[in-house]
């Protein structure tokens, strides 16, 4: 089914041209040629399911459309067997005055289905995607949601071996997002291969068990998703030692020297589960060396929100160095990522954050939100009642 | 082919899309090209009287509808790729589905005005004769040779969007050194130097079409040998021609495009 996808290339980018500037000789003014991969080579089995990180512009997008076949190589080669259904743009590949009905025929022709095939998955693409009556409405009335509903359910759906997904899932909602990790899980235990490329690093967690990380056109990172979301927050500076510096302008006579975030095995990660887990080590320096330091554990939502906050106390010694863990056993956070600040001060005085690592939590089924309240479910017998 | 599908999806919204809304809908595509031939017919057949030919109307149409089939599949094909280029970043598939569809679409007003022609002129010029089992043939030859064309005129303007303004100025003088008004051998000027004649004829590609076509609906005989034999030729060769330059080109048109 599916052979090897290698890609060894650099692609450039130009403008289009006009018959003049070819007659002229002159160039199309404008930004230098980028390299928008550089000698990348990487090979996925049948059935893997890889996630692509990197930042804007490093090359994801062009690496899932040079597999998708729809972009050519400078130099080397790309090559993926079996048939592919890929998810690059939210709206490419609809008709604007065709209704959406007409548009799932359209798409599936596209991707080489013939009629028979794309009638006999029309009614759950349709029931998936939840658009109801606006199905046969001319879909240039969707919204963006809506297009990526449709599009997402269309390429859910049909036989496919290999499902190249884009970071589209970002415009629907947490629901629907949702709903497709599940889909995808589907399709994956049919036997599916998925390459995935997103920024929302709880879903990559969650779907994909390899990891490839692009900066600048270069693969940097090819290896298990925990390392490959640490070496990806490494590189974006969000990670522990990169983290983001609080300094005040005012800055105390205690400093945080290093933050790290560590699983029960005592490995650094940046990647937890709801009920495991969590241990923040801290160490410290204070000048003038100080007998007791002040340290405040911070964990904040990605928005800012203040979600929880403590603080303790820590011996120092004689050289004004300190350690400390917060340990969390069972971590009462659901899925999503978070931002965990650390501050330290003097003994009496409020410690002022000074350090903050964001990580992540894995998602999980069951609920959603941030906090676990941990309850569970009882069947009311019919006597007893609500006064 | 895996995407007979997805061609025939294409040829159907193109016949749709172009008209959609509209009262008359798909008529259209045989209104517009009557009502003009209706205009030429008025003008060269009676009031500037260019009648060296009985039944002139008939006459001028087997050109006509030719040469509007070759104009429009063109024009329609140059912008094909851009506007399907939402598909074209979608997907990888054959392109050139693309504007081979655009020429198909063409096929539909062709189709019905030359079956309307030949009932016409078989009942006016009793031209109903064995000759007739050619016109098919020659038909597909005809969209074979638009094909070929169509395929290079649509990846050129991907990348050079001057292509379809150049292709509407260079069809208007085409137009009239083609003989659908006029049979080249039967001009004066012609006669007394016959290599235009020979230009006339036999370098324009269309040229050769156009008078087997005419042969065999208005005159009622079976088109000569050598015009069959160029046209087969030159069909072979455009498509052939076009399939190459098409798939030399169509690498960067999902940038493009």
């Amino acid at each position: 089914m599916l052979e090897h996808a290698t890609r060894t290339f650099s692609v450039r980018a130009e403008q289009a041209r006009t018959l003049r500037g070819v007659l002229t000789g002159k160039r199309a003014k404008g930004p230098a040629a980028i390299t928008a991969l550089d000698d990348v080579t990487l090979r996925i089995a049948p059935g893997e399911t890889v996630g692509m990180l990197g930042r804007n512009g490093a090359g994801k997008t062009s690496t899932l459309r040079a597999l998708a076949g729809i972009v050519p190589l400078h130099s080397g080669s790309a090559g993926c067997g079996g048939r592919i259904v890929s998810l690059l743009e939210v709206g490419a590949g609809f008709s604007r005055d065709f209704s959406g009905r007409e548009n799932i025929y359209l798409q599936g022709a596209l991707y080489g289905f013939d009629r028979e095939q794309v009638q006999a998955r029309v009614d759950r693409i349709i029931a998936f995607s939840e658009i109801g009556e606006f199905i046969d409405v001319p879909v240039r009335t969707y919204s963006t949601g809506m297009f990526l509903r449709l599009g997402f359910s269309i390429l859910a759906h049909l036989d496919s071996d290999v499902l190249l997904i884009d970071e589209v899932l970002a415009v629907g909602d947490e629901a629907f997002q949702r709903k497709c990790l599940r889909r995808i899980s589907e399709q994956i235990a049919a036997g599916a291969t998925l390459l995935l490329v997103s920024h929302e690093l709880a879903a990559i967690e969650r779907v994909c068990e390899r990891v490839v990380v692009l900066d600048h056109g270069k693969l940097v990172f090819d290896g298990p998703t925990t390392e490959g979301l640490l070496h990806y927050r490494r590189l974006t500076g969000t990670e522990h030692g990169g983290g983001e510096s609080h300094r005040p302008h005012v800055s105390g006579p205690v400093e945080v020297v290093e933050l790290e975030l560590r699983d029960a095995a005592a490995r650094p990660s940046s990647v937890f589960h709801t009920g495991g887990a969590l241990h923040v080590h801290v160490r410290l320096r204070s000048t003038p060396p100080l007998a007791r330091a002040e340290v405040s554990v911070e964990l904040r939502s990605v928005d800012g929100t203040r979600l929880f906050a403590t603080r303790g106390s820590v011996e120092l010694a004689a050289d004004g160095s300190g350690g400390a863990v917060f340990e969390v056993s069972d971590l009462a956070l659901l899925g999503g990522d978070y931002d965990l600040v650390v501050g330290a001060g003097e003994p009496g005085a409020s410690a002022v954050p000074l350090r903050s690592v964001r990580f992540a939590v894995a998602q999980v089924e069951e609920a959603e939100g941030v906090v676990d309240l941990r309850g569970s479910w009882r069947s009311l017998a019919a006597t007893e009642g609500v006064r | 082919m895996r995407y007979r599908y997805l061609f025939s999806q294409l040829v159907r919204r193109e016949l749709r899309q172009k008209y959609k809304g509209s009262t008359l809908g798909v008529l259209w595509y045989v209104v517009n090209p009557i009502v003009l031939m209706g205009a030429y017919t008025l003008m060269f057949g009676y009031v500037f009287k260019l009648q060296r030919y009985h039944d002139y109307p008939i006459f001028l149409m087997v050109g006509l509808i030719a040469w509007t089939f070759f104009q429009q599949s063109l024009l329609a094909a140059a912008e094909s790729l851009i506007f399907q280029g939402g598909l074209v970043r979608k997907a990888r598939f054959p392109r050139e589905t693309i504007p081979a569809s655009s020429v198909t679409v063409q096929l539909v007003p062709l189709a019905a005005m030359l079956v309307l022609l030949v009932v016409l002129a078989g009942a006016i010029r009793h031209t109903f004769t064995p000759a007739l089992l050619l016109l098919p043939v020659l038909v597909f030859l005809l969209f074979c040779f638009v094909v070929g064309c169509a395929l290079v005129v649509s990846v050129l303007h991907a990348y050079f969007r001057d292509i379809a303004p150049a292709l509407t100025a260079l069809l208007l003088p085409w137009f009239f050194l083609t003989p659908t008004f006029f049979e080249p051998s039967s001009i004066g000027f012609v006669q007394h130097h016959h290599w235009i004649g020979t230009l006339l004829d036999w370098v324009n590609p269309l040229a050769p079409f156009i008078e087997a076509m005419r042969s065999i609906v208005y005159w009622g005989t079976t088109p000569d040998a050598g015009r069959m034999v160029y046209v087969v030729l030159i069909a072979a060769a455009a498509l052939a021609l076009g399939g190459a330059v098409f798939r030399r080109m169509e690498g960067e048109l999902a940038v493009v495009v």
